[in-house]
């Protein structure tokens, strides 16, 4: 995605002279490669893990975050896809406490992975449910 | 689950629509003693014919003033002006009239069950082992006309998922509120067959909540004190300082016209200040048997009742100067949702069950409201003094198998109590000052609006217990609180 962008910008820039092209095409790889890496790393941060009564969802790269949600606490769990990730076959899953605060959300999960985590937390739910 | 059709309505008591079937009108006739006015199951009821003038009421009022302005300004053709005047009231009525006229409300089952809509039919079910709490809710005009509005709060979403009824004659709608309270009481317990006959067999005077009996008030704000205090909190300040700046300006330019456009501003400030005032004078608490009664308001009165296993969080709030006076304020919040009038500001305060009183006060009733709390002991490690200057003689938490306290804010001290078990999630996070100094926080969130415990900056080695050891332990509270 960078090198073709750099190549582009590259080209554009030739329109006033060489240097001024070579400039831009160093530049929009240099940003690319920074892009990149902030993304892979934030990509790298986001994960969860279904323990045995509640799910522990991490992210964040420079501000850290944990989520504790057990099981029982869930209200519903929504699978959303938009128009780009639905292109590339990916969901974001997303469960809902009684508090507005607990903000639990996987995004970038596998079409079919995000179907069946839901109805594997949905039926844990259920079974350890507890009112409020 | 909705709406019956309109044939197959059961034991044949009535049909939407079907008006005259209507067989009783609380408020209308003087009060049966001997028959019960609300227990009477599968009766469909109606709200007070005088409901359509205190919904409109507000704004009626503006329209009146509108018109009336309309009509000094040009006194000469008023008599024309009279018969638009009133058919323009009269339209405003009307559309409450109807409402008023297609709205029935029936208790059958555990169940209170609000019809509504002309048009569009709206029938809203509400179980009342879900409802959290009922408020009787008294507006100025309605408490001129003798009436009351009841309002059922449920857990969770926004106020068009709590039921309303307005209005009912004021005895009524009270008495209403404890049999309902008792039916949910009763059904909550499991024996939902009880839940119909609970009612009759509470007597019918013997349950209000304004006979003295075993109800013990245990708190009641002093007017002076609340004056006070809202001059000296933060919006009172401010709307001082927003007035005194104005008056400066005025006097100092010799021309008021400057300040003209700048006065919404101050209004504003004022109103704030004075809905505060409003809002918070009188309350007084009351110990009863189904939990703490707590009433309020000077022009728009407001009874309200706190189950003591619905609270969800208390909070003790001190600001800088009422510290000086030894003042704090203790807020409770029970998981309802936000009422459709309140702005997002007003949302955000819990319920203040004392506006403003001692620490004496204070600790005697969260001992009410909670047993046996722990208190923030433990301080933040040195370090945090780096990251939140402001707020580390402030910074602690403590926590023990029921309760976690954590205590913070900078100018204003926070202490806020969350029970274990009503503990929704648990979240750590750390941001890069955080990581660097080696601290992190966890909050912890609660139903409602808003409210986490946040403990904030401990060691990192510490935070990481906590969230290790936090979930296990509200587990453990939760199924100790079902059993």
């Amino acid at each position: 995605m960078t090198v073709p962008l750099a190549i582009v910008g590259g080209l554009a820039g030739l329109a006033a002279s060489v240097a001024v092209a070579a400039g831009i095409a160093v530049a929009l790889l240099l940003a690319g490669v920074l892009c990149e890496r902030f993304l892979a790393r934030r990509v790298a941060a986001w994960g969860y893990a279904e323990r045995k009564d509640d799910l522990l969802v991490r992210r964040g790269v420079l501000i850290r975050r944990q989520s504790v949600i057990p099981y029982g606490r869930m209200q519903f769990i929504d699978v959303t896809a938009g128009p780009v990730e639905r292109s590339l076959g990916l969901a974001t899953l997303r469960m809902h406490t009684a508090a507005a605060a607990s903000d639990a959300r996987i995004p970038g999960l596998d079409n079919t992975v995000a179907g069946t985590l839901r109805d594997q937390l949905a039926a844990l739910g259920e079974a350890q449910a507890a009112g409020l | 689950m909705t709406s019956e059709s309109p044939a197959g309505a059961p034991d044949g008591s009535s049909r939407p629509g079907d008006l005259p079937a209507i067989d009783h009108f609380p408020g209308t006739g003087p009060p049966d003693a001997g028959a019960e006015p609300v227990a009477a199951t599968a009766v469909w009821h109606r709200l007070h014919p005088l409901s359509p003038l205190v919904s409109a009421g507000p704004r009626l009022a503006a329209i009146v003033v509108v018109l009336l302005g309309i009509a000094l300004a040009r006194q000469r053709q008023a008599g024309g002006d009279l018969v638009s005047d009133l058919v323009i009231v009269a339209i405003v009525l009307a559309g409450g009239v109807i409402r008023w006229l297609v709205t029935r409300w029936q208790v059958a089952d555990g169940v209170l069950r609000v019809d509504t809509g002309l048009l569009r039919r709206d029938s809203r079910r509400f179980p009342l082992s879900q409802v959290q709490a009922i408020d009787v809710v008294q507006t100025g005009l309605a408490r001129v006309l003798g009436l009351a509005e009841l309002r059922l709060r449920v857990a969770g979403g926004d106020a068009s998922r709590g039921g309303r009824l307005a209005c009912l004659r004021r005895a009524d709608a009270e008495h209403l509120r404890v049999q309902l309270l008792a039916m949910a009481g009763a059904a909550r317990v499991g024996a939902v067959p009880a839940a119909a006959s609970a009612p009759s067999a509470a007597p019918a005077s013997g349950v209000r909540h304004e006979t003295p009996g075993h109800d013990r008030l245990i708190f009641r704000v002093r007017p002076g004190r609340l004056a006070g205090a809202v001059l000296l909190s933060r919006a009172g300040v401010v709307a001082g300082i927003v007035i005194a700046a104005l008056i400066t300006v005025a006097a100092l330019t010799g021309q008021s016209a400057i300040v003209a456009p700048f006065l919404p501003i101050g209004l504003g400030a004022v109103l704030g200040t004075w809905r505060q005032f409003n809002g918070e004078f009188g309350t007084t608490v009351v110990v009863a048997e189904d939990g703490l009664h707590l009433r309020s308001g000077l022009i728009q009165t407001t009874v309200e009742t706190i189950r003591p296993g619905r609270v969800q969080a208390v909070r003790l709030v001190e600001p800088l100067v009422w510290r000086v006076f030894g003042w704090c304020r203790l807020e409770v919040d029970v998981a309802g949702p936000r009422q459709h009038h309140e702005n997002r500001g007003e949302a955000q305060r819990l319920r203040a069950v004392i506006p403003v009183g001692t620490r004496l006060d204070a600790e005697q009733m969260m001992g009410k409201l909670l047993e046996a709390r722990p208190l923030p002991s433990l301080r933040a490690p040195r370090v945090a003094a780096w990251k939140a200057p402001l707020m580390y003689h402030f910074l602690g938490w403590h926590g023990d198998e029921r309760y976690v306290v954590a205590s913070g804010g900078r100018v204003c001290r926070k202490t806020t109590w969350v029970p274990l078990e009503k503990v929704q999630s648990v979240r750590w996070v750390q941001g890069p000052v955080q990581r660097r100094l080696g601290l992190a926080s966890v909050h912890l969130d609660v139903a409602g609006r808003r409210v986490a415990a946040s403990i904030r900056d401990r060691d990192d080695a510490e935070a990481g217990q906590i969230l290790g050891r936090l979930p296990d332990l509200a587990r453990a509270a939760r199924s100790r609180a079902a059993r």
